[in-house]
């Protein structure tokens, strides 16, 4: 180890070290955690927009009874896409692949991810299945079955083009990057944490990911079954959802919700996860009950994988069954009403200072309160069977993953944009913008329950006149016109504040987490000296990064000998030893595209094509493999 | 070798998504229990219960392999390049014969029934054919492992023996319970 010099020369040479390649092509071989995320985020806000834009026109067609503006088959694309573009290419990679990749190993205080290039590879997997998924848009074959597409409608016999095989090969595709970066995830939190950061001490950001990471690893696996099995029956004739040969179509529904449900606590638990980092900043005090909203959390990922069945309540299941997942459905409430009150209480009892991110944070927690206490309804079996397939569903939903899963994103875009810009937003439009987007969200969304219950089933392009429902459309339509003005100016303030911003400091907001000990932006070896931890608010104990900066002059833990992090144990954190670690690479976009030609000769059903890249692709890991870390 | 406290990043990696690998059978194997229990008969449409001696013994072949891949892994650990080699040349010999025997039962079965035959022979070989698809890229690790053993032993290749190890044994554990409900009808 290099311990010769001052702590200027060091800072210089870890500078020199963790440089990657300039310019465009620095961004193709990054193996940066930061800028990996910066990609994911870039790309989902672009995905964002599209399903947006898919969104705006499905309300723009129900303004009105009997409005001609989209063809039925269009209305089915369109609520297709919007559906399967919102969840697996918008919400899941925006939390984890943007805020998690970027935010994660700054909290822990690592230098980059356990799998450096193993997480690019994640992004150029996601990208290739965004513009896989948005080709069957492009040449007019967009899946047409519903975000959940049930068979028998899917099938074969009723449909017959490349649509449905556009849903499944790039679902699975799309598959194989969340699962890549949730074993990602799992590992940088067990083994790369700063020392001293035992398994107690990790922020509870870090704990919601970890849920989110461990409910990711065991419910894709029933989701790839489902759709690898619907694309058998659908390519290669076998029965399992076709009932003439012995299959069934239920098969279809438990699969896909065994994957389903713990997918919505997927998709709000970096939601909880943001909100208990932005709480304790603008409240100036720790979370109440920190060890129990640890266990919440995970407890909300481990029961999410009992509850599937409520969504299958008016499919004749038998009463044995639905009283069971009744009572788990009734369960699950308690983990999530543990955070809830925490949030409520930290805010009660701290001086809250209602900023924009916190405004967000607020935002959320009405929003999880109406849909969550919509959701508890569902649970009662009756009520469930008089709503499904109604707008009463449609509102629920979209409360939880539009008001309670994006309201914290946008508040957590705000809270961190200054650690990744080195600016600061504008205050003043950043509030209004909360305020838009809050009105939109409530008039948007909360007549959907009326008109629910008054009876319009959901998927329906269009409705007659005289059957009460004219108005509430009406009103739902204009409010989803705020909305998307709010989400404008959020974009807006953002885009200007980048360049004309007022300039800040490494933590304009006294955070907790050590994410703010970094430089804004920070720099590629995110710390000079590796932290020593020895509370959840590292930030908070100013005693210990005083310690840190005088470790700099001696040499200590600033490991500048090569391109290095340290490991530490799982539980205690004790530090076990140095690892070298990768630096860019071109493999692994290489290899997602080696990958993306998989599955376009599978969809065109090209089996021997396909066969041959997949051994590329094998022998792309080899070489990839070749060149070790410790020879780089 | 460096001594460490704690299993490498390497083999944590392979645990969880291994971990991801069990839960894809888990969900295969479940599919297979719905469909018998959803279904009047079993199997399906006369065809004749599978025979229980050749998946035995195949899989008690596989289980044995093992051995070898541990030893392996312990004789890494202890930076015996040759005996490594040689270790993981015996156990990649015995998962090779494998999947070889284990072809020629799936074929000689494709001549009885077919997997659009019914619903049964549909999830007999999708979920045969998804072990047999993992033991070869077992295979195609063990190989890429011997290639590099070749030039010696490293920090980094100690670790792939034992990551590739951990996969074997996985496999081996999943083998054990796809043959159970592959003869479960008899």
């Amino acid at each position: 180890m290099a311990v010769i010099g001052t702590g200027a020369e060091r800072i210089e040479r870890l500078g020199r070290i963790w440089e990657e390649r300039p310019g465009v092509l620095g961004w193709i071989t990054t193996t940066d955690h930061k800028r990996i995320g910066l990609l994911y985020l870039f790309t989902t806000l672009v995905l964002f927009a599209a399903g947006g834009v898919e969104a705006l026109l499905l309300r723009t067609q129900l303004i009105k009874a009997n409005n001609g503006l989209l063809s039925p088959e269009a209305y089915n694309e369109l609520f297709t896409l919007h559906g399967v573009t919102m969840v697996f290419f918008f919400v899941i990679p925006i939390s984890i692949g943007a805020f998690g990749n970027y935010l994660l190993p700054l909290m822990i205080g690592a230098r980059d991810m356990a799998f450096p290039r193993m997480n690019a590879l994640s992004f150029w997997i996601f990208l290739a299945s965004g513009i896989f998924m948005y080709t069957s848009l492009a040449i007019g074959d967009a899946p047409d079955a519903g975000w959940f597409n049930y068979v028998p409608l899917s099938a074969a016999r009723f449909s017959p083009g490349p649509n449905i095989d556009f849903y499944c090969l790039g679902l699975i595709f799309n598959g194989i990057a969340s699962t890549l970066t949730a074993v990602n995830f799992i590992v940088t939190m067990f083994k790369g944490r700063a020392p001293g950061m035992s398994m107690n001490r990790m922020p509870l950001f870090c704990f919601a990911f970890l849920a989110v990471s461990l409910a990711l690893v065991f419910a894709l696996p029933p989701l790839n079954v489902a759709l690898i099995l619907l694309e058998l029956d659908r390519q290669v004739g076998t029965h399992f959802y076709d009932v003439a040969g012995g299959g069934d179509p239920l098969l279809w529904q438990h699969l896909f919700w065994i994957f389903g449900h713990p997918e919505v606590y997927i998709i709000i638990l970096p939601a909880f996860g943001i909100a208990t980092s932005i709480i304790p900043t603008f409240t100036h005090r720790r979370m109440v009950a920190f060890p129990l909203v640890a266990l919440a959390e995970i407890l909300v990922a481990l029961i999410g994988f009992g509850v599937w069945a409520h969504h299958m309540f008016a499919t004749g299941l038998p009463a044995a069954e639905t009283v069971y997942f009744s009572a788990v459905s009734l369960i699950i409430v308690v983990p999530s009403a543990i955070q809830l009150f925490a949030w409520l209480t930290t805010l009660l009892t701290g001086t809250p200072d209602f900023q924009t991110p916190l405004l967000f944070i607020v935002g959320f927690i009405v929003f999880f309160i109406i849909g969550g206490l919509s959701g508890v309804m569902f649970a009662a079996v009756p009520f469930d069977q008089q709503v499904t397939d109604t707008y009463f569903v449609v509102a629920h939903f979209h409360f939880v993953i539009f008001g309670a899963a994006v309201f914290p994103l946008l508040g957590g875009l705000y809270y961190w944009f200054p650690k990744v810009t080195g600016r600061m937003y504008s205050e003043p439009v950043g509030k209004l913008s909360f305020w838009l987007s809050f009105a939109g969200t409530a008039i948007t969304f909360f007549p959907m329950h009326i008109v629910g219950l008054l009876g319009m089933p959901r998927r329906v392009y269009t409705y007659p006149h005289g059957l009460g429902w004219d108005a509430t459309n009406l009103i739902e339509t204009l409010g989803s016109y705020l909305l998307a003005v709010g989400l404008l100016m959020v974009a807006a303030n953002l885009a200007v504040s980048r360049f004309r911003g007022k300039r800040v400091g490494r933590d304009p907001f006294d955070g907790a987490t050590l994410e703010w000990e970094a430089s804004s932006p920070p720099k590629p070896y995110n710390f000079p000296v590796i932290p020593t931890v020895s509370s959840p608010y590292p930030m908070w104990d100013r005693r210990d990064r005083k310690k840190d900066e005088r470790k700099l002059e001696r040499g200590e833990m600033v490991l500048d000998a090569g391109h290095e992090t340290p490991a530490t144990t799982v539980v205690d954190a004790e530090l076990d030893e140095i690892l070298e670690m990768p630096s860019d690479s071109p493999w692994p976009p290489l290899l997602a595209l080696t990958l993306a030609l998989v599955f376009v000769f599978l969809l065109t059903g090209h089996w021997v094509t396909a066969v041959v890249f997949a051994g590329a692709s094998a022998a792309v890991l080899g070489a990839w493999h070749w060149k070790e870390p410790e020879e780089a | 070798m460096r001594q460490t406290r704690a299993l490498p990043n390497g083999w944590w990696g392979m645990a969880v998504f291994m971990a991801s690998e069990a839960a894809l059978f888990g969900s295969l194997i479940g599919t297979y229990f719905y469909l018998e229990f959803t279904g009047r008969q079993w199997p399906l449409g006369g065809i004749a219960a599978p025979s229980v001696t050749a998946p035995l013994l195949l899989t008690a072949t596989l289980v044995a392999s093992s051995v070898p891949m541990a030893l392996a892994s312990a004789a890494a650990r202890r930076g015996r390049t040759g005996a490594t080699w040689l270790l993981v040349f015996a156990a990649f010999v015995v998962q090779s014969g494998y999947l070889a025997a284990q072809i020629v039962e799936y074929t000689s079965d494709l001549d009885k029934f077919q997997p659009d035959t019914n619903a049964y022979g549909s999830i007999y070989f999708t979920l045969l054919g998804a072990h047999h698809i993992h033991v070869a890229v077992g295979l195609l690790l063990d190989l890429w492992l011997l290639a590099r053993l070749l030039s010696g032993l490293t920090d980094y290749r100690v670790k792939a023996v034992r990551a590739i190890a951990l996969y074997w044994y996985v496999v081996t554990a999943i083998a054990v319970f796809v043959v159970a409900t592959q003869v479960s009808p008899s």
